[in-house]
């Protein structure tokens, strides 16, 4: 069952006063007059969806270079026959498991860009990853990531608001590790769920909305105080929002059923409650038995994860479209490196370099950003990169964000064509 | 020294803001500032982590000098109170990466000490020294650091610093665990100077790289520290413009001889214990600092902060936002229990404090940043736990008992007691008129005074007032 987006506003604002609506109410806001209303989404408030896959992913077998004679002979057994792949172009195609995001491409939806690496790169798990999350190649002395630092930037203390959320069931990755913003880790939406029962007549009270008017007076002047509760207001509110977006949008039966998908879900179910995040951080792979690093017996695992991939990112596109959301929502994939172009005798892939980033969303460009590294001039084992991965953040920051890509990566890097003009 | 001072009090209310003579001159009561419950719930907020019933109560018999003494020289046995629990620490499994078995024991240490202020300053410290560790150490190595910076937390600085230069944790999280003739460890002796002592902006890059030289030949290798004399730069360095082939231990004294050092740290005590929302100016500051540059004894300073008109007043009352850590002992140390400190220490990670692991060598930014929506659910729904007697908290707390063992059953002087244990009943009319409104037509209260005590309790610990230290 779906609930249109009519019918969710009509739900979430149906109240005159957040007080009538719940059963009980904490005593700070017994009979204190609150607007149920949600903001409304402003244009300028771009919404980015980060996905990392963790382990390394097989470039080269998700988006393949069927046509390239290189490609079966480095592959002798993982090779992809070309009659199974979902064709791009006469040189490329999705891995077969990968339909619904052939189908997001053939929709203008999915951009992908290909050749997306850093020089001299690291193929060190932890090493690598935490290149990609502080978006510092050189020296691991970065103290925050580079959401955490564009958390920062959106962040407004007086706002009472977070910017940025981590979704997901390991431990927070070092991304969106902020100075200030404390980013919170959402496990799920329960957390937002308000707990504690009123006692009895707080809930009379409530019934009469503004019937305390001394609550609205300042508070002794005391700044802080006031910040705290105009938080609390706020807080509750948020709590509210949330337990009704969780109602709306799509139910868990359009998802596909996978962790990774009740992931998403519950990303568009916190878009959707307008609470103010403005980054999500999410990942696929961290919490298998070594998720895309695929050493050996790669077919099934590799196959299977992108499948997982390809169908909840597809599930969360249909949820948003549903409420015209898609527009003002981006995610992007990553992973730490590619893998070995020439697979290893034991049926998988080792640590290698250049690999696809996936960018999807209604301003998406859509189609091939860059060529495909050439499998003839390898960069050691892997793939030659040809972009570099802090272009593809700065073109984020500075065209979707919004926030200075310098004051975040610390230098400037040009643009890379993925996002509508 | 500054107690002794004779100084001129402000008349009335409405003067000039007083000079750092008055700021820092002991507050002794009158009847425009009497010592009462607010002033007595103050101190245990700032020097401790809230107060029981007892504690509030003697304080008011005792008045505030005296107060102040015990909470910086408690009677009891509190070194082997610490040595006990350095015991239990060292059970941890030196093997095992993680640090949830230290900040467990450090929570139930917080919780159950006889001199929490010295918890307290032991917090202050990991926030300065805010190493993580997130690079490859080990939870044993942690607690070792741990453990270090509470015995000098009330103790000399200039020890304090001297050992921290040394300490393993502290080492591998700065990247100054191997530290060679010919590849210094610049990372180290930076952060020694920017982050520790002197501050941004007070030294040259020469300091850094002399500093770092200083060090050379101090190794950490499984953990421990090691010394390896070939690799120490033995030859000539100008640190802040003295010269001479100095070591490490020479280089923390010649630091520390920098009035910046004692500037910035002043200036992080006064933020941690009077207010954080009024940056103190440099007058103010510069007495103390003055006084602090001289011994870096911390107990001396820490005593005249919190004896003083300053601290005591309008700029320090309620001027600072409650971390998770005084949010959550701050309700259970008044309930005179003890909770299970491996879901606190999870739940309070979760409002974006977890114990050794700030979020960068800044650590927390404390004040507003504690607060958002998301954070103040979180707040709201761990007192709840902690009060309701749910899991993973069980009916370790419990109000009722509490207000009973201190001679309140019906409902009304429970609803008081509460309002005075936790909040000193310290509360603008309307809040107060609430909680009292509560109290009539509750059918709950008629029907479960058990449960009725919990609700009370979670409705006066959400309270934003409550959220303010």
């Amino acid at each position: 069952m779906s609930v249109s987006r009519r019918a969710f506003l009509k739900q979430s604002l149906g109240a005159s006063a957040l007080v009538a609506t719940g059963a009980s109410v904490p005593a700070f806001l017994a009979g204190t007059a609150v607007s149920a209303h949600a903001e409304p989404p402003k244009e300028e408030d771009t919404i980015l969806v980060v996905v990392q896959l963790a382990g390394g992913n097989d470039g080269l077998n998700t988006v393949v270079p069927y046509a390239d004679a290189l490609y079966a002979k480095n592959r002798p057994t993982l090779r992809l026959p070309a009659g199974a792949l979902h064709k791009i172009d006469s040189h490329l195609g999705f891995h077969p498991q990968m339909r619904a995001f052939h189908r997001l491409y053939q929709e203008g939806l999915l951009s992908v860009v290909q050749g997306v690496g850093y020089p001299n790169p690291n193929q060190n798990h932890p090493e690598a990853m935490r290149a990609w999350q502080t978006a510092e190649t050189k020296t691991a002395e970065a103290q925050t990531g580079w959401l955490g630092r564009a958390a920062d930037q959106l962040y407004r203390p007086t706002s009472g608001r977070v910017p940025a959320a981590y979704i997901g069931h390991i431990p927070p990755p070092f991304a969106v590790n902020a100075e200030k913003a404390i980013v919170p880790w959402v496990r799920s939406l329960d957390q937002y769920a308000w707990r504690g029962d009123a006692p009895a007549r707080a809930r009379a009270d409530a019934a009469t909305p503004g019937a305390d008017s001394r609550r609205t007076q300042p508070d002794r002047g005391n700044a802080l105080l006031q910040f705290v509760e105009k938080t609390s207001v706020t807080a509750y509110a948020s709590s509210k929002h949330v337990e009704v977006a969780a109602r709306a949008g799509a139910a868990s039966a359009d998802y596909p059923n996978f962790q990774f998908a009740a992931l998403l879900r519950m990303i568009a179910q916190l878009i959707r409650a307008q609470v103010g995040i403005r980054i999500f951080y999410t990942e696929l792979g961290g919490n298998e038995p070594g998720g895309f690093d695929t050493h050996a017996g790669q077919a099934l695992n590799h196959g299977a994860l992108l499948e997982q991939l390809s169908e909840s990112i597809a599930a969360f596109v249909r949820d948003l479209k549903r409420d015209n959301s898609l527009d003002r929502v981006m995610l992007m994939t990553f992973s730490e490196f590619g893998r070995t172009v020439l697979e290893n005798g034991r049926r998988g892939t080792d640590h290698g370099a250049a690999q696809p980033l996936f960018v999807v969303g209604g301003k998406a460009r859509g189609g091939l950003v860059g060529r495909h590294p050439p499998l003839d001039d390898l960069d050691g084992v892997g793939l030659r990169a040809h972009t570099d991965f802090r272009r593809v953040y700065a073109t984020i920051l500075d065209r979707w964000l919004h926030i200075d890509s310098r004051a975040i990566l610390g230098e400037g890097f040009s643009h890379v064509d993925l996002l509508q003009a | 020294m500054f107690s002794d001072t004779e100084v001129q009090r402000p008349s009335g209310r409405h003067t000039p803001p007083p000079g750092p003579d008055w700021a820092w001159a002991a507050y002794h009561p009158d009847t425009e500032r009497p010592w009462d419950l607010r002033l007595a719930g103050h101190l245990y907020r700032r020097a401790g982590f809230g107060a029981t019933w007892d504690q509030l109560q003697q304080a008011l018999r005792d008045g505030p000098a005296r107060t102040v003494e015990r909470l910086l020289r408690p009677q009891g046995d509190v070194a082997g109170f610490n040595r006990t629990y350095d015991e239990y620490e060292g059970a941890i499994d030196p093997g095992s990466e993680s640090t949830e078995g230290v900040r467990r024991w450090w929570l139930r240490r917080m919780i159950e000490t006889p001199h929490p202020l010295l918890e307290k300053m032991t917090l202050f410290w990991h926030d300065h020294f805010a190493i993580s560790p997130a690079r490859p150490t080990n939870g044993a190595a942690f607690g070792q650091h741990v453990q270090l910076l509470r015995a000098h937390a009330l103790g000399s600085f200039s020890e304090m610093l001297d050992g921290v230069a040394y300490d393993p944790a502290m080492l591998m999280a700065l990247d100054g665990a191997s530290n060679r003739k010919t590849r210094l460890s610049l990372p180290f002796a930076r952060a020694f100077l920017e982050e520790l002592t002197v501050g941004p902006e007070q030294f040259s890059e020469g300091d850094v790289r002399d500093v770092a030289r200083a060090f050379t030949g101090v190794f950490v290798l499984r953990s421990r520290l090691r010394l390896v004399d070939r690799e120490h730069d033995d030859g000539p360095k100008r640190i802040f413009g003295r010269e001479g082939p100095w070591t490490g231990h020479d280089a923390v004294k010649i630091v520390l001889a920098q009035p910046a050092a004692a500037s910035l740290l002043v200036g992080k005590l006064y933020r941690w214990l009077v207010s954080e929302t009024e940056p103190p100016s440099e007058a103010l500051i510069a007495p103390l600092a003055a006084s602090f540059a001289k011994d870096y004894d911390i107990a001396k300073l820490v005593g005249t902060v919190l004896r003083s008109n300053q601290f005591f007043s309008a700029a320090a009352y309620r001027q600072r936002m409650k971390s998770p850590v005084e949010y959550a002992l701050g309700i259970v140390r008044p309930m005179e229990g003890v909770v299970n400190t491996e879901a606190l220490g999870n739940d309070l990670a979760n409002m974006g404090q977890e114990l050794c692991h700030p979020p960068t060598i800044k650590g927390w930014a404390g004040g507003r940043t504690w607060i958002t929506d998301s954070t103040l659910i979180r707040r709201n729904n761990l007192a709840w736990a902690l009060l309701s007697g749910s899991e993973p908290y069980g009916g370790q707390l419990d109000p009722r008992g509490v207000a009973r063992k201190h001679g309140h059953s019906s409902t009304e002087k429970t609803s008081r007691f509460f309002r005075e244990l936790y909040l000193q009943d310290d509360l603008g009319p309307a809040a107060r008129q609430r909680l009292i409104g509560l109290l009539s037509g509750g059918e709950s209260g008629r029907g479960d005074p058990v449960k009725f005590s919990r609700q009370l309790a979670h409705a006066v610990v959400t309270l934003p007032e409550f959220q303010l230290a």
